[in-house]
């Protein structure tokens, strides 16, 4: 346990005059709602003259302005303090609208910070770089967490070390996390910590010009929240760099993920309050070289490592003009939830609850275009996959032949099924009459408009393995088709097609594309159709 | 370090109306190194309306009864601020007029922390019974609870330790939370910012346990006693509410003793006039098992054993993993309802096994070392949610507050409760 090094204060005559005259009359410190902080900069040349819109309070690295009231957090603070203390003051039941700002330099927090129900609040440093927050010491789990509150602005600090969670935002209506840092150093280990920037089961979600960097889950995570915005930041040495899960709405741009077992992930998992996600778009990124070994557990624990982009049961999900390069196993996975369990018969004894609520182990609707694809696919690995590596780096493929495991991959084996009639028994879980139905949720064989697709991916390989760019399709979908079938026609067999991406008949079909999604925060609106209407990006 | 953020010039803005008397009265500490945050550190509070009346902001002065003005308006700095009890250095016994002592017969687990439960009702007010829920409280309650270490926990009541003294209380605008931290024999100190406490040993079955006892911080009590709302949309602004977790119909359903007089809680509650709404059936109040630390789970009839591994998870685990079940307001639920693990005493396990962990593979978190779910039916030893409550690993533990030891007794009751469940399809 760090020693807190606040030295008890001697209080001189004068400090009687911090007392209001309340206080005086009550006797007692005040902290309750509606009461206001007061800070004046001690350069002032007037503190008396209410002049305070002539101050200046300066401001972070990222160009955010620090007000004339913000609150300066143990301003004095000296290089290695335990800002403990001071922290859990200011952020205790803190004003509305109140900007609170973390001291220059790096510092020691030896307790979980839990803000609750804040509404407007800025919690700032002075840099990602300029103020640092080492939690290696802290009794806490979770780093910082925001439990409720509306418009949370979160910018401009580091945090390291977290025992559990880095910055943890839960139940919250609009928050917007930017130029800030959640970081385990050294290398990537089951011990480091879980999330790093954590916005769960909130609406109206910005994050920004970030970095996620050594957590043992997943980097910059976004779950069971809706109209989310993940743009312009970058996430290294990650399980999964960043991940979007059980998330309506969301879009995810111009990010680099690279030096993660996976990059960019959209999952749906069973059992969870907000049942499905969906209307995802992944664009303009580049995952590159997300090779490292999946250390995680739980979920993320069977992300293959090697994995440039990887949608789970997540229908409706639009992949394009990424730059996906590097990654050993594949660049883009798409795979319903029977890839991890194909226990169908157990089905209803153990997501009956959360198919009633949507979820489904099927995924629809994914169009993978316009993506760059180079150098993937050399080194295929992951427990989750071990024989369809080997199945397609054998020649017990459709080709005959070893090849280069494919750069894009899709399981089909939940279309397959879906196809034959098969789970036609499960529509009865969707309630009649509810969201799920009206989102289309459903076990009925796929139309077209439900197909898994991918073109006018670019084969960015040299012209030497110009060859080694492949589609492949570890299940066929026609359940006419008995080459995808047992000799009883009563479980299916996987055919591992496989076919040069350029050309291929396999996934060869197109979409209509997605809407954008914004987040509206503070009367902003940030995404696409907002602040970055003129954002090349968006326009592709 | 020196933190005063006041400059110079500022001070003299604001030295007006100093009374030498108050300060005394306000030499306030609500730290937790020897409780030195002072008015002239970090923060200073300045009230937005300084000319509120005096008689509903007083915390000293002298008074025969609990002072319930303080209580709804002010943060007193002591704890003997508010008079809650006969003698202001010993809140285990003697209440003020308003005050019942109640226990819960299956408690929370604190590092094996003798507790002592108080509720303050204002003259003439009720409390609404609630079937599953924690009772509606008046304005103007109060539930103060005081956690004590006893030398030894086979002779609790003896020689014991009084640490702190939690206040929950039912303002106008709803429930806050204010620690009082016990540092001297005669008082206790407002400690918003809470305190660990080295050290800190007990005698458990001839073991002596040493470790760092936490006072929670403020800000930490919502983490347990409030309930999030599932947003619905932009328009949807809702914050999350704070509640009182404990004084619920099933576990205030047993007899106690008030000075001789053996009655059951609710019934004497009835009686005294503070309590609206009971059943006219007893039979019809739920009623969760008495939890003993000398119970050996080994020896339940399986009934028995569901039923008081059920209460456990519930008071331990269920503040925060709880879906909206029987919640008053519509979409909301636990703090951690959102992890699919749904712990409540009213619910049935049978109905859905997953939500009490069963097969579930946890979405945050996790642990490689336990790959097949929270719960594996019939095997404890690979069941993710036993490791957590065995471990004092911050990145694992849980309850994630609250606890610096492990509660052996409780980990042998769900382990024990663990490895009776049906197979399920994760079964070894």
């Amino acid at each position: 346990m760090m020693k807190n090094r606040t030295g008890r204060k001697a209080i001189p005559a004068i400090a009687a005059g911090l007392l209001s005259s309340s206080l005086l009359l009550s006797g007692c410190i005040e902290v309750n709602d509606g009461d206001e902080i007061t800070q004046t900069k001690s350069s002032g040349d007037s503190g008396n003259s209410g002049t305070v819109d002539t101050c200046e309070a300066g401001g972070s690295t990222s160009g955010f302005t620090f007000p004339c009231d913000a609150i300066f957090v143990a301003p004095d603070a000296q290089q290695g303090d335990d800002i403990t203390e001071a922290l859990l003051v200011a952020l205790f039941e803190i004003p509305q609208n109140a900007v609170v700002v973390l001291p220059k330099g790096e510092f020691t927090v030896s307790e979980t910070i839990t803000i609750n129900s804040a509404s407007g609040v800025v919690l700032t440093g002075h840099g990602i770089e300029a103020t640092k927050l080492d939690f290696s010491n802290s009794t806490g789990d979770d780093s910082i967490r925001f439990e409720g509150g509306t418009n949370l602005t979160i910018r401009d600090f580091g945090v390291y070390e977290s025992n559990k969670n880095a910055i943890k935002v839960t139940n919250a209506s609009g928050v917007h996390f930017a130029y800030t840092a959640t970081v385990w150093e050294g290398p990537l280990e089951s011990d480091n910590g879980a999330y790093g920037l954590y916005p769960l089961q909130s609406q109206n979600v910005l994050l920004e010009n970030n970095y996620a960097a050594g957590s043992a889950d997943a980097g910059i995570y976004v779950g069971q929240s809706r109209d989310v915005v993940i743009r312009d930041n970058v996430a290294v040495r990650n399980v999964a760099g960043i991940e979007v899960e059980n998330t309506i709405n969301a879009d995810v741009y111009n990010n680099m993920a690279t030096g993660n077992t996976a990059g960019i992930l959209v999952f749906d998992l069973p059992g969870l309050t907000n049942a499905y996600g969906g209307n995802v778009r992944v664009f303009n990124n580049t995952a590159y070289a997300n090779n490292a070994p999946n250390v995680g557990a739980g979920a993320v624990g069977i992300a293959p490592p090697g994995t440039g982009i990887l949608v789970f049961a997540t229908s409706d999900v639009e992949i394009y003009n990424n730059d996906i390069t590097d990654n050993e196993t594949t660049a883009i996975a798409i795979a319903s939830y029977l890839l991890a369990d194909d226990d169908l018969a157990n089905y209803p004894s153990k997501y009956g609850q959360a198919m009633t609520n949507g979820w489904t182990p099927l995924v629809r609707n994914v169009y993978a275009h316009n993506n760059f694809i180079a150098r993937n696919g050399t080194n295929p690995q992951g427990s989750l996959l071990v024989d369809i590596i080997n199945g397609y780096t054998s020649p017990y493929n459709a080709s005959g032949m070893a090849q280069v495991f494919p750069a894009i991959l899709y399981d089909g084996v939940g279309e397959l099924l879906a196809n034959a009639g098969q789970l036609v028994a499960f529509q009865d879980f969707i309630p009649a009459g509810s969201q799920a139905e009206a989102d289309g949720v459903s076990y009925q064989p796929y139309g077209q408009e439900d197909q898994i697709c991918a073109n006018d991916n670019v084969n960015g390989n040299p012209a030497t393995s110009y060859d080694d760019v492949n589609t492949g399709q570890v299940f066929g979908t026609d359940p006419l088709d008995p080459n995808n079938w047992n000799a009883g026609f009563t479980a299916p067999v996987p055919s591992l097609l496989i076919e040069p991406m350029i050309g291929s008949s396999l996934l060869n079909c197109a979409h209509n594309r997605l809407p954008p999604s914004t987040a509206s925060i503070n009367g902003v609106v940030y995404g696409c159709t907002g602040d970055d209407l003129s954002e090349a990006a968006c326009a592709l | 370090m020196s933190n005063s953020k006041f400059s110079n010039p500022a001070r003299k803005a604001l030295v007006f109306a100093i009374a030498v008397s108050a300060l005394a009265a306000c030499d306030v500490d609500i730290g937790k190194d020897g409780l030195t945050i002072n008015k002239d550190d970090d923060v200073n509070y300045v009230p937005g309306t300084p000319d509120e009346p005096s008689e509903t902001a007083d915390c000293g002065g002298t008074r025969s009864g609990v002072n319930w003005g303080a209580l709804l308006s002010e943060n007193c700095p002591k704890l003997s601020d508010y008079n809650l009890f006969a003698d202001s250095s010993d809140p285990t016994r003697n209440p003020n007029t308003g005050g019942i002592p109640y226990d819960l017969s299956t408690p929370l687990f604190t590092d094996y922390a003798s507790k002592y439960r108080f509720v303050f009702i204002p003259e003439g007010e009720k409390a609404t019974y609630s079937e599953h829920e924690a009772f509606d409280f008046p304005v103007g309650t109060v539930l103060v609870k005081t956690f004590a270490m006893p030398a030894d926990t086979a002779n609790r009541g003896e020689n014991e330790t009084i640490i702190e003294t939690r206040l929950l209380i039912h303002r106008d605008n709803g429930w806050v939370a204010r620690p009082y931290y016990w540092d001297s024999e005669a008082d206790a100190s407002l400690a918003i910012a809470g305190k660990s406490v080295e050290n800190m040993t007990t005698q458990h079955n001839g073991q002596t346990l040493t470790f760092t006892y936490a006072v929670p911080k403020a800000s930490s009590c919502t983490s347990c006693h409030s309930v999030v709302p599932l947003l619905q949309g932009s328009e949807d602004q809702r914050q999350p509410i704070f509640k009182p977790i404990g004084p619920k119909a099933r576990y205030l359903n047993k007899d106690f003793d008030y000075e001789g007089y053996n009655r059951n809680q609710l019934a004497y509650w009835e009686e005294q006039g503070v309590l609206e709404g009971l059943p006219e059936s007893m039979s019809e109040v739920s009623q969760a098992p008495l939890f003993s630390n000398a119970q050996d789970p080994a020896l339940l009839a399986p009934e028995a054993l569901h039923d008081a591994a059920k209460a456990y998870l519930d008071i331990n685990c269920a503040h925060c993993h709880r879906s909206e079940l029987t919640l008053p307001e519509p979409l909301y639920a636990g703090p951690a309802g959102s992890s699919g693990l749904q712990m409540e005493y009213n619910r049935e396990y049978a109905d859905d096994p997953t939500r009490f962990g069963a097969c579930k593979i946890p979405v945050a978190g996790g642990s490689p070392d336990y790959p097949l779910g929270d719960v594996v039916p019939g095997a404890a030893e690979e069941s993710y949610l036993l490791f957590r409550m065995n471990t004092t690993d911050p990145r694992h533990k849980m309850p994630e507050l609250g606890r610096s030891v492990i509660h052996q007794e409780g980990v042998a009751l769900i382990r024990e409760w663990i490895n009776q469940l049906p197979d399920a399809a994760c079964s070894p």
